[in-house]
């Protein structure tokens, strides 16, 4: 009996020692065959997930640290088609709250696109509709009968970051905007794209819980601190506009920068748009100059070049301050008769009455004597025709012309002198002129003041662009300006502050001709004279009241001088003297 | 004892069964480690999830009330404010400058951190997301490299 059950057990034995054999056997048959490779693949496929971290946008501040661009919360609203249970209630909810078409959400929710199972209903929805219609899912779901689901089960948010300006209008022009697709456009965001969106990450997420994975901190892209002042730029654009009505200009511009540094503290213009609503953009611009004129735009400068004509003379050693000439009010050059302004002769001038009453012969006189040469080498040198690579995007070089050029011709000699016949940007004039008031050296325009990574800031130092006149010849045109607006009693003196400039009015070309009613006013002054810590630019395009920059952009510097000491803190002369005395 | 087990072998019987049985008690002491600690990874995994969702929504709603803030004293904002509380520009001639010994000048912001820089290297060891299987295979894979 025993016997017969160690038989039956030895049996049993036998029989399961086999089917454990046969088993190990086939897996070991089925990890090696051809479809085990294939599964494999399959499972690596399955195995990890590659995930795409983008960082977020670094934000744009002004000098004082007021943001000027940041992000706000927007949602992605879809649905989970395999989880719809009331097409209409949601339907019905959407297009309550997003104001979107009813019929068109049910048909699209009944109907779906063969082969998805989640749908974009909305996205870059406001935070607070989002939110509504979260609550909406909640109390619906809340109310539902034990173990059934609410009415909007199926809906679905994802909250993403969009870019935010919290200026609205504000300064526009200088930082430019961000698209959907997160691409800048204009100014800073354009310029700067690269380093304000930062680098994404890719990183292989295991699906296997075991696996301990890391996300990854992406570093948030580089934060920008502009020099830009706000409250500057608010009482730039404010002043602006009210000067467009008051004196009945087209447009106009009004660039403040520290011609010690070139850093931009203002830039204002009068065609501005809410970037949070950048799709306006073609209802607001013809074309992309439009956008920021003060570095786009070129126009023919007029009487304000004066300044860098008489630089060239006097540091060519052409003429001295002393240096006297016979106007007749015209003068003869390239078979061009020239007149000045007011057609009129001023007898014998030194080159002191030549600038205070801007004479056009007188300029002509003192290229003639220079020489084409000598004259365009130092406009040159002044930056006409270049990039003064100001850090915006969408500068234009402007032109000048000069001997060789097929569309040169020797009046142009005449005409270049006091600003006619020449493109140039407002950007240009005041690289160029701030030699004049920075003792010989230019700056490089700029509005990038710093720049925060990893939670360091990184200063951005000035950068020069050469010194084409030297310190004496700055400091003697300095001291010839300042005399010049003083003895004129220029609307653009500042109370208590000693300025120096030049006003320009340049007739505009309608139809190959030059309209004499038609103009740009101009003026460019700086202050305080004898420790310039302000240069303004003032443009009015095409005034009404009258042609003349001197009765219309020179009041409006003026104007924008005494609203700048203020809010920069600079003190009056005789104060900020005595403070010296007192260092 | 040779003996003893040759009158009952019941007792080899036994010991093959209470080897058996320890084997099955290892396996399943074994098993409820390793059931243990999927679970606690599992939730570790689930609250870290969570923790990633509190910090971005924590992030989110930062970046919100930075930029409301902005927006809440914007220069437009703030000069609706100024004139409805009864301040207005004030004029050239109405300012007084005061000599004020050690005053300085307001400089530009400084947005300088004293938080360590953001990293951007994964820096978690192999020993936190190897498996023993993995382990084993990257052992083995290096002794045949070596060899």
């Amino acid at each position: 009996m025993r016997q017969q059950y160690a038989l039956r057990s030895q049996v049993l034995a036998g029989v399961m020692a086999f089917v454990a054999l046969a088993i190990i056997v086939q897996m070991t048959r089925i990890q090696n065959s051809v479809e085990a490779d294939v599964f494999r693949q399959q499972s690596e496929n399955y195995a990890y997930e590659l995930k795409t971290f983008y960082p977020n946008r670094g934000e744009i501040y002004d000098r004082n640290g007021r943001l000027l661009a940041g992000q706000t919360t927007v949602y992605e609203i879809g649905v989970d088609l395999r989880n719809v249970r009331d097409a209409h209630a949601i339907a019905f909810a959407i297009s309550r709250e997003l104001e979107m078409n009813y019929d068109e959400i049910l048909g699209v929710l009944n109907d779906p696109p063969e082969g998805i199972a989640y749908m974009v209903i909305a996205d870059f929805v406001e935070a607070q509709k989002a939110l509504n219609l979260q609550s909406l899912k909640k109390a619906l779901q809340d109310q539902a009968p034990s173990g059934s689901y609410g009415g909007l089960t199926g809906l679905q948010f994802n909250a993403h970051p969009q870019r935010s300006y919290p200026e609205n209008t504000l300064a526009s022009n200088i930082i430019g905007f961000v698209n959907r697709e997160g691409k800048g456009y204009f100014g800073v965001e354009e310029n700067y794209d690269n380093l304000l969106a930062g680098n994404s990450m890719q990183v292989l997420i295991p699906a296997d819980p075991n696996k301990a994975f890391e996300i990854p901190k992406v570093p948030d892209g580089t934060t920008l601190i502009l020099t830009i002042n706000r409250d500057l730029q608010a009482a730039a654009e404010k002043l602006l506009d009210e000067s467009l009505g008051e004196y009945g200009a087209r447009e106009g511009v009004i660039v403040i920068m520290d011609p010690r540094n070139g850093e931009l503290l203002a830039v204002a213009t009068s065609r501005r748009m809410d970037l949070n609503k950048f799709w306006n953009y073609n209802t607001i611009y013809d074309n992309a100059t439009d956008f920021n004129p003060p570095i786009s735009k070129t126009y023919e400068p007029g009487s304000v070049l004066k300044v860098l004509t008489m630089a060239a003379a006097l540091d060519s050693g052409t003429v001295t301050p002393n240096t006297t000439y016979l106007d007749t009010g015209s003068i003869l050059i390239g078979g061009v008769t020239i007149q000045n302004w007011d057609r009129n002769p001023w007898g014998v001038q030194n080159m002191l009455g030549c600038l205070q009453h801007s004479l056009n012969v007188c300029m002509v006189s003192i290229t003639s004597q220079m020489g084409a040469n000598t004259f365009y080498g130092y406009m040159d040198s002044f930056g006409f025709g270049h990039l003064s690579n100001v850090d915006l995007a969408g500068e234009s070089a402007g032109r000048l012309k000069v001997p060789g050029d097929s569309d040169w011709y020797p009046v142009d000699l005449g005409t270049n002198s006091f600003g006619q016949g020449v493109a140039v940007t407002p950007i240009q004039m005041l690289a160029a002129v701030s030699a004049v008031a920075n003792d010989g050296r230019m700056v490089t325009p700029h509005v990038l003041y710093a720049m925060v990574r990893d939670g360091r800031q990184y200063n951005v130092p000035p950068q020069y662009a050469g010194s084409p006149i030297s310190e004496a010849t700055a400091r003697t045109l300095n001291e010839m300006l300042a005399i010049s607006l003083e003895a004129e009693a220029s609307e653009a003196l500042v109370p208590g502050y000693r300025i120096a400039g030049k006003t320009g009015t340049a007739e505009i070309p309608v139809n190959g001709f030059y309209s004499s009613f038609e103009t740009n006013a101009s003026f460019i002054g700086w202050g305080p004279a004898d420790e310039p810590q302000f240069m303004i630019y003032v443009w009015l395009e095409k005034p009404t009241t009258s042609p003349w920059g001197s009765e219309t952009a020179a009041p409006v510097f003026s104007e924008m001088a005494q609203k700048t000491v203020i809010l920069l803190n600079i003190p009056p002369d005789n104060i900020r003297q005595q403070l010296r005395a007192l260092k | 004892m040779i003996h003893a087990y040759r009158i009952a072998p019941w007792r080899i019987q036994r010991q093959w069964i209470g080897n058996a049985l320890l084997a099955v008690v290892v396996l399943a002491m074994v098993a409820a480690l390793y059931l243990n600690i999927t679970s606690q990874t599992a939730v570790a995994g689930r609250e870290i999830q969570e923790l990633n969702n509190t910090i971005i929504l924590s992030q989110q709603a930062s970046s919100d009330l930075h930029t409301e803030l902005a927006s809440l004293t914007s220069a437009t904002a703030m000069e609706t404010r100024a004139l409805a509380l009864g301040f207005r520009p004030i004029e050239p001639n109405e300012v007084e400058y005061l000599v004020v010994p050690g005053y300085v000048k307001p400089q530009p912001v400084n947005l300088s951190s004293e938080s360590l820089p953001q990293l951007s290297m994964l820096t978690i060891p192999p020993e936190y997301n190897q498996s023993l299987l993995d382990w084993l295979d990257e052992r083995i894979v290096t002794s045949r490299g070596f060899q």
